[in-house]
Order: structure tokens, then C-alpha cells, then sequence
């Protein structure tokens, strides 16, 4: 019985355990070229991140906000890139690694596989790819916290 | 009965599921306070310019491509031997006498490249290709010259070179890596090194290592903005057929409205671009192509006796999306001749002639120009 209890135990601290992990990719994240912020949140077990700020939020041809003009999708044209999730449908699948997920690139309304790596708390490594990961681009993402006031 | 109160299950948790969803993204954002986020780890991030400018035609992962020229005349000369007899023909001379005459009916065959990443990093980024080029001819040469089988300096039995693109055609294997390092946002350095196999071997007898030619190029750009970009560098090549260095000048830039811009890595080549939309664009331009071919029959006395073939092709070439990250490809233009002489090199050793310098050729050949076409499809990179 005491052996049941302890491998019981042992069984839910480590389902704890990776849960928690997997809820270290929370927070608000700055992709490497620094021209957005992206906030990634966790809805039901999947992880969405969606852009929150925008270096230049206006279109400088038009002086309205930015929208996704580039989407394939005529329709998806005139939605905010701000609030726009670009990341979808992640699984953490242990070791610091997210899989199943896609990126959405604005830039070229381009939709590609995903796989999302923590470097260590504060960095991520996401790589884009078409089929398999060699045929792909990766980038750094950092972690970003609220300024002390 | 039970099947129905399942359906009414399984609808009622994918509506909770899915009102859940709706109700997370439906939150009353504050996007100012995002304003006030900063790095977490406030070590100064150091950022990279990245190996491409917007509006630029994709760039090709894999590309298999068909390419034919329309028929044109050459005239070929006599097949001299300037290390093995120390006869040649003099650098100067434009018209020697022609042993070989005739039509080449058909020039072209399959193309095939790669140009794989296998490290694609923001700091680094290598990427490496194996090429096939095959060239076919249809040869009918002139009667007037008859068969042209002569005697080597060695005394054995060769065919003339008409014979020899007819029968075997020519082929180029070559692997291509190239290194992106850059070094900050702004400037980066690209360094390209190639090592090619050429001449008229089959894929089952490949010719000797020694024939192995090697290609290099190092370039140190600027990424000015995301529209532009410029670099200078040298190149060893041998896109005009002979071993050369040149400069090379890098200028890609594209309009604010994406419509227009330039793809220039001379002297390899040099486009002005159109951009119709996202999907298709248009290039004008020249491309540059050269091999050095070991031809194995003359190849006597431990010397590789090699076909110098180089051509400027100044084109308009049509890229458009077929489906996800397939493009197809369709060029027209000129090919003209620049080099198709040929040198006996001594124990295979490539040697250094330029512009200006005076080592004999072995042959002085002519092609006439004529329009040529590609169609290809390409797998292209996010």
C-alpha cells in the first residue's frame, strides 16, 4: 500500500512538474527584430501568443493603424495586427519544447509549421518551417516584464 | 438513446470550449501598458541584419529546371596541343582556320540545384547545395568537313569535338556552401566557396579528382534599411570559362511600394525586378555562366585538355506561385558566346590568364547567338 502511495505521489509531482513547465512559456516575449511585442497565453492546454505592441503601429502610407494586408484571406485584410494571434495551437511536449503549433508572418501573410524551444528562462528559440525543420528560419525571442514604477 | 444524450455531451463541452475561447479573446485589452514592458534580462541584445531585403524573388531550397537553346552554326578549329606539342594558337588570334563546321540543332538538358540550410540562425546562417547541369547537343555538322577524326600527339584515335557533344554532351556537378555572418543590424560578410566537376563524363565514370575546379567569393555588405542593401568583394571564378578575379558588386534594393528593385551580384548576374503582386514578379537582366569542361579524350601525356565555356544570357524571367512554396519559372532571352575556346593545362594545374594574359589556346572555337528558353520549378524558403 505505502508503494502505491509513493508512486502515486512520485506520478503527480511529476505531472506538476510539467505543467509548470510548460506555463514558462507565459508572458509577454520580443521577437528578435524588435519591432513587436507578442503576449503568449495558455487556453485550455494550447499556447497562443498575439501581438500586443508595434514599434510603428501606424501604416505609414495610410496613417490608420496597421492591418494584415498581406493575408491570403481577402476577408482578414482589415483586421488590427495589433491583437492579431500569430501563434497557434502549441503542445508542450517536455524538455522545453512546444510542437504542433504554427507562426503567422504578416510581412508575408505566409503561415508556417512551428517549433518553439526555451533557450533558458528568459529566451526562446523559434524556428519556422515548411514540411520538415530543415527547410526553415530561426529566430530569438526575449523575455519581457513590466517596468518597476 | 444513449447516442443522443452523447451528442448532447459532447455539443454542449465543444460550445463551453469553445464560448471559454471566445470569452478569453473577447478581454478588454489595455495595450498602452505594453508600452512599458522591457527585456527581463536586460543584457544588451545584440541584433543582426538579416540575409535578405523585402520584395526580393524567393530564394530556391530546390529547383529542377529544363533549358534548351534554339539551333545556331559553330565553327570549331584544328585541336592543338600547346604543353604536350608546344603548339598553340596565339592569345590574339580571332580567326584561325576552321576544322569543323556544322548546326547544333539542340543545346540544353536538366538542371537541378539545391541550396539547403543547415544551420539558419539570426548569427549564422550556412547553406549548403549539390548542382547538376547537363548539357545535350544535337549536332549536324557541315558535310564539307566529313568526319573529323585525327590522330593525339600520342598517336591514338580522337574524335572530332563535334562528335564528342553529340555523343557524350557535357555535364557539371558542383557543391555550393555558402556562410552569412552578420556581424551587427547594418553590416554582414558572406563568403561562398564551390568546387565543380565538368566535361563530357557519364554518371557511371566520373572523370579524375585532379579536374576538380575551385570557386570562391567574399563579399562585405551593408543592410541599410529593410529596402536595401549594398556589399563589394572578390571573386575567384570561372563564369567566363577561364579561372579569373574579378570584383563583385552586390545592390539589392526595392521601392517603398514593393513594385520595383534590382537583384545585382555582379558580374554573375544583375536584374531589375517588377513585383505584379506578393505571388508574381518579373526579372530583367543577364546571368552569367561558365564552366571549364575536361574534355577526357584529349586529355593525354597527364594534362587536362579543357573546353573554356562561357556565355552571357541577358533574359526576362517570370516567377509565379503555383501552391504553397512552389514557383514555377519561365525565362527567355539570348545566350551569347563568350568563351568557347579550349587550353591544355599542364598536369591538370589551372593557370591564371585574365585579360591579359598571353598562354597559348589550344582551340579558338565560335558559336553563333542564339535565343534560348528555361522552364523550371522551385521549392522556395519561407
Amino acid at each position: 500500500m505505502k508503494k502505491t502511495i509513493l508512486l502515486a505521489s512520485i506520478f503527480l509531482f511529476s505531472l506538476t512538474g510539467f505543467a509548470q513547465e510548460a506555463e514558462d512559456l507565459v508572458g509577454v516575449w520580443e521577437p528578435g527584430h524588435g519591432k513587436a511585442k507578442v503576449k503568449i497565453d495558455k487556453i485550455d492546454d494550447k499556447f497562443y501568443g498575439k501581438i500586443v505592441w508595434l514599434k510603428e503601429p501606424n501604416d505609414p502610407d495610410t496613417g490608420e493603424p496597421k492591418v494584415d494586408k498581406n493575408n491570403p484571406d481577402k476577408s482578414m485584410r482589415d483586421v488590427p495586427l495589433r491583437g492579431y494571434r500569430i501563434l497557434k495551437d502549441f503542445e508542450y511536449k517536455g524538455k522545453g519544447v512546444w510542437e504542433e503549433g504554427t507562426i503567422y508572418d504578416p510581412e508575408k501573410g505566409e503561415t508556417y509549421d512551428c517549433i518553439i524551444t526555451m533557450k533558458d528562462e528568459n529566451t526562446l528559440d523559434i524556428r519556422g518551417y515548411i514540411g520538415v525543420k530543415t527547410f526553415g528560419r530561426s529566430d530569438t525571442w526575449r523575455r519581457l516584464k513590466m517596468k518597476k514604477k | 438513446m444513449k447516442q443522443t444524450y452523447l451528442t448532447y455531451f459532447l455539443s454542449a463541452f465543444l460550445f463551453i470550449g469553445f464560448f471559454t475561447l471566445q470569452a478569453q479573446e473577447d478581454e478588454e485589452e489595455d495595450w498602452d501598458m505594453y508600452d512599458d514592458f522591457e527585456l527581463e534580462d536586460d543584457t544588451p541584445v545584440k541584433r543582426y541584419a538579416a540575409p535578405t531585403v523585402s520584395g526580393m524573388s524567393p530564394q530556391r531550397f530546390i529547383s529542377v529546371s529544363f533549358d534548351a537553346q534554339m539551333p545556331y552554326n559553330y565553327e570549331f578549329s584544328e585541336v592543338r596541343f600547346p604543353q604536350s606539342n608546344g603548339t598553340g594558337f596565339d592569345v590574339d588570334e580571332s580567326n584561325p582556320g576552321v576544322r569543323e563546321s556544322g548546326t547544333a540543332d539542340f543545346t540544353g538538358g536538366l538542371r537541378i540545384n539545391t541550396n539547403i540550410p543547415i544551420i539558419s540562425k539570426s548569427s549564422f546562417v550556412w547553406q549548403s547545395g549539390i548542382n547538376f547541369m547537363d548539357t545535350r547537343y544535337s549536332i549536324s555538322p557541315d558535310a564539307d568537313f566529313g568526319e573529323n577524326r585525327f590522330t593525339l600527339p600520342n598517336g591514338n584515335e580522337a574524335r572530332g569535338l563535334g562528335q564528342i557533344l553529340n555523343e557524350d554532351g557535357l555535364r557539371n556537378i558542383n557543391w555550393t556552401n555558402t556562410f552569412f555572418f552578420p556581424m551587427n543590424e547594418t553590416e554582414f560578410i558572406v563568403f561562398q566557396g564551390q568546387v565543380d566537376m565538368s566535361g563530357n563524363y557519364a554518371l557511371d565514370s566520373f572523370q579524375p579528382l585532379n579536374t576538380l575546379r575551385y570557386s570562391a567569393a567574399a563579399v562585405y555588405g551593408r543592410r541599410v534599411s529593410d529596402y536595401f542593401r549594398w556589399g563589394i568583394g572578390v571573386s575567384r571564378t570561372y563564369r567566363v570559362g577561364n579561372m579569373n578575379y574579378v570584383p563583385v558588386i552586390m545592390y539589392d534594393w526595392t521601392s517603398k511600394n514593393r513594385k520595383w528593385g534590382t537583384e545585382i551580384l555582379f558580374p554573375a548576374r544583375a536584374y531589375v525586378r517588377y513585383n505584379f503582386n506578393k505571388n508574381s514578379l518579373l526579372l530583367a537582366g543577364f546571368d552569367l555562366e561558365g564552366q571549364s569542361y575536361h574534355i577526357d579524350e584529349y586529355s593525354i601525356n597527364g594534362n587536362s585538355y579543357e573546353i573554356r565555356r562561357g556565355e552571357v544570357r541577358p533574359k526576362i524571367e517570370f516567377q509565379t506561385k503555383l501552391t504553397g512554396y512552389v514557383w514555377a519559372s519561365i525565362q527567355a532571352g539570348y545566350r551569347w558566346d563568350w568563351s568557347y575556346d579550349a587550353d591544355e593545362l599542364d598536369g591538370s594545374n589551372d593557370f591564371f590568364r585574365g585579360f591579359f594574359g598571353n598562354q597559348e589556346f589550344g582551340m579558338i572555337n565560335s558559336l553563333e547567338n542564339p535565343f534560348y528558353f528555361n522552364v523550371g520549378l522551385n521549392f522556395v524558403s519561407p
